[in-house]
């Protein structure tokens, strides 16, 4: 295949926005290529979108589904061609995130937070998504052997957990979420911070992050820590936030990237002391983000409309429960962690509601370096994916900016930044923000750039960049990357002008990381009396089989050993 | 004035979906044009030719001036005149279910029975059925917070269980006995029943429930004074308490 003629954006190489030619040879992106050729001439074309942080699958948005009927009515799509029928909005079906996901020029989705114990729902989904590439990141904050682990100090130990943790969910990476909240929540209270005990491990937040890390880089994972931070959500938390970006500041990375990835950050970029003196703490967290490089972000942009939160933060999840009085879930989930779902609805007249929007657009605007941001809506916490081109398009545009707020609050500019911002991102940034900057920080090597061997994923947009401005033509920017004019994934044409046209089976990506046997073997006495005692399975039956992963991309890693 | 008189073939073995049929959808059609639109039957797409015979003025209106007749049985007909703004729905004899769901105005009258979730979500309007109406009369669907907003409807007959869920505006009047559990989560709805019910009002914040006939009162509501309606002495309550609710609810007294 050669796609002809294209203005591609292809910031991981250096290209920003060069006509060029660009070919594909079995899947890959290659010197030379035969057979179709795609007219893109004068077009917008980028590497597929890549989704570093999202929820598509797993018990939680399951859960969401069956909570949220009335969720179901709101995306109904009837079988035709090769798709089959979807459902949803917040909570679309499996195929749904595929197809939709496809549509908007995106190739690549990860799932931000499984359990171990839970894992083989998470992948009988991500199986069903069609056309993506995906992977599940895997929860550890919580987990009862980890605060063992590093109340002993052991990073050793801590570190063959990990690997065999990531080994039996099949996971990806290390995803952390509220650390020590989660356990305290069994007992029916929360941390109060980093530097709060967890009641009955005796350690701290603060403890079970750093251990991690180490034990993270100890593993040389392809993926940092991807890190929920405590007291999310709640007035004046930006302090929480960069208090545990301080304590990981030391520490160095075994690879090219990042120590930490902090998810969703608009939620944790919170002033004020209530709700009722809430304001963006936002160009705080973006100069720390400029002033340091050993941290990451997502947006977690929220916009206005309905979402359904759901993470392994339940404590969070009971008070928007309470806030809201609306239906709530909630869950235990043995030994590793607990979670809650909640539906919400954030109303463009309610000044919280306005705040959180503006944050998120202040976090990208105000860090300077987009490899530090990516753009997501922490779908459906923010906003389901499916909105990405409003986000966009917010970003590319100042007059969508301010006529967007001229509709919302008049306390507003008093509590945000904002509209003193003038910055519009171009292309490039973008492109970076969308593709390049999401699979470096996952350690996606083939992903995110058009470099000879990397998988063809492909986007095409209708949109001319040398003659439209997004600035003031939002509105045709916003349906043009609604709607790709052609989506290429592995080299095939998966979607043309928001059609479907072709639903090939993605892989799903798992890390295998080796340790040492000693480690393994002090680790797995632990492991046995746990099963005995405490788990609802047996330890035999636990790991995640590999009949549930029949498409596999297995990463490598693992502490090196001497070669004796 | 635009009349136009459809009538089923023969009866449905499988369920028909007949949104079509409603006076915004037909308005602007020609007779011929509203022959080929199509109706999903099961799984399966067809044209309404195929199921029903469609006669009556051949020009294009404004759906205020269009009545559309059912001639016979269409109690396997769902979502007859859904989300319709205006004009008029006749039916002879009964309609099936989602009758009038969503609806925003106009009239739909039904001589025979609906069946379950008639008039659910509806907007505004008018619904009247002479006969009896199944369960879930103007309730909210799976998972929705709000049914009925506005709008009226009557029942001559009885009602089903959970008349009126999620109300949250409207008015819904049943001359018979309603079933289990009306106005269950009511939030500013009224409801009257004119003959007896079991547990009004359950998790009831906002709105009035009125029972003529005799009714089961569950624990969670107060009692307050007896007050006189229409010359005739009721039990006035408030609750439901465990929502902290504030509703009101009616019973005659001598009835229970």
């Amino acid at each position: 295949m050669i796609i002809k003629g294209g203005i591609v954006y292809d910031p991981a190489n250096g290209i920003f926005g060069e006509e060029m030619d660009l070919c594909v040879d079995e899947g890959r992106m290659a010197e030379d290529g035969k057979g179709e050729v795609i007219d893109a001439r004068g077009l917008l074309v980028m590497p597929g979108g890549v989704d570093a942080h999202s929820h598509i699958a797993g018990t939680k948005v399951n859960t969401g589904r069956i909570m949220r009927p009335d969720d179901a009515r709101l995306g109904i799509e009837p079988r035709s061609g090769v798709c089959r029928p979807c459902t949803g909005y917040t909570v679309p079906n499996c195929y749904a995130i595929g197809y939709r996901y496809a549509r908007m020029g995106y190739t690549t989705a990860f799932e931000a937070a499984t359990p171990i114990i839970e894992a083989r729902h998470t992948h009988e989904e991500l199986e069903e998504i069609p056309i993506l590439d995906k992977g599940a990141l895997t929860l550890f904050g919580n987990n009862w052997e980890v605060m063992e682990c590093v109340r002993d100090k052991d990073i050793g130990k801590l570190a063959a957990y990990v690997a065999w943790g990531l080994r039996s969910a099949r996971g990806y990476g290390v995803k952390i979420v509220n650390p020590g909240g989660g356990e305290a929540w069994g007992f029916g209270s929360n941390v109060k911070g980093p530097n709060d005990p967890v009641p009955n491990f005796d350690v701290t937040g603060a403890e079970i992050i750093c251990g991690l890390a180490q034990a993270n880089e100890m593993l040389r994972l392809p993926h940092s820590i991807h890190l929920h931070f405590n007291n999310l959500g709640k007035p004046g938390n930006y302090t929480t936030a960069l208090e545990t970006l301080e304590l990981l500041k030391d520490i160095k990375p075994s690879r090219m990237r990042q120590v930490v990835h902090v998810a969703h950050m608009q939620f944790s970029a919170y002033g004020g002391t209530s709700w009722r003196d809430f304001e963006s703490k936002a160009p705080v967290i973006a100069d720390y983000f400029n002033s340091h490089n050993h941290a990451t972000m997502d947006l977690g942009q929220l916009l206005f409309g309905s979402a359904t939160t759901m993470t392994a933060d339940a404590p969070l999840e009971y008070g928007n429960a309470r806030l809201t009085h609306n239906k709530w879930s909630n869950h235990d989930i043995e030994l590793e962690e607990s979670s809650g779902v909640v539906p919400m609805v954030y109303f463009r007249k309610m000044l919280v509601n306005a705040v959180q929007w503006a944050i998120g657009l202040e976090l990208a605007l105000l860090t300077r370096d987009p490899w530090k941001v990516l753009m997501t809506t922490d779908h459906p916490n923010g906003s389901p994916f499916i909105n990405y081109p409003e986000v966009i398009t917010l970003l590319m545009s100042k007059p969508k900016r301010d006529a967007e707020m001229a509709t919302l609050h008049e306390q507003l500019p008093k509590r945000t930044s904002l509209g003193g911002i003038e910055r519009e991102l171009d292309w490039t940034e973008i492109a970076i923000m969308t593709r390049a900057a999401p699979a470096r920080i996952l350690g996606l090597v083939d992903k995110g750039h058009f470099g000879p061997g990397a998988d063809a994923d492909i986007s095409i947009y209708n949109l001319r960049p040398e003659e439209i401005d997004p600035s003031r033509d939002h509105a045709l920017v916003k349906k043009a990357l609604a709607a790709a004019k052609y989506t290429i994934k592995s080299g095939i044409v998966v979607s043309q002008e928001g059609q479907i046209l072709a639903a090939p089976q993605g892989r799903t990506f798992w890390v295998d990381a080796a340790v040492p046997q000693a480690d393994m073997d002090r680790l797995m006495v632990d492991l046995q009396e746990k099963f005995e005692k405490y788990y609802s399975v047996r330890l035999s039956n636990y790991a995640v089989q590999d009949a549930y992963v029949p498409h596999p991309k297995v990463i490598r890693a693992g502490i090196q050993m001497e070669v004796a | 004035m635009k009349t136009i008189t459809i009538t089923p073939l023969k009866a449905f073995e499988i369920s028909v979906e007949a949104e079509n049929i409603s006076p915004d959808k037909l308005a602007p059609l020609s007779l011929s044009q509203i022959r080929s639109l199509s109706i999903w039957q099961g799984n399966r797409k067809r044209k309404l030719l195929d199921l029903f015979r469609a006669e009556g003025d051949d020009g294009p209106a404004e759906a205020e001036d269009v009545t559309i007749t059912l001639q016979g049985d269409f109690s396997r007909a769902k979502r007859i005149a859904e989300g319709m703004t205006a004009g008029k729905v006749e039916a002879e004899g009964g309609v099936g279910m989602h009758a009038g769901n969503n609806m925003k105005g106009g009239l739909l009258s039904v001589q025979g029975d609906a069946e379950d979730w008639l008039g659910r979500e509806m907007r505004g309007g008018k619904i009247t059925v002479s006969g009896n109406a199944g369960n879930y009369v103007g309730a909210g669907y799976r998972g929705e917070k709000c049914g009925m907003r506005g709008g009226e409807i009557e029942v001559g007959g009885n009602a089903g269980a959970y008349l009126g869920e999620h109300l949250c505006g409207g008015n819904i009047r049943v001359h018979g006995d309603a079933g289990d559990f009306p106005g269950a989560a009511n939030q500013g709805g009224t409801i009257f029943i004119g003959g007896s019910t079991y547990l009004p009002g359950a998790e009831m914040t906002k709105g009035t429930i009125t029972v003529r006939g005799r009714a089961r009162v569950l624990p969670s509501y107060q009692k307050m004074e007896i007050m006189s309606i229409e010359g005739e002495d009721f039990q006035k309550y408030v609750g439901d308490l465990v929502e902290k609710g504030t509703g009101e609810l009616f019973v005659r007294v001598g009835s229970s």
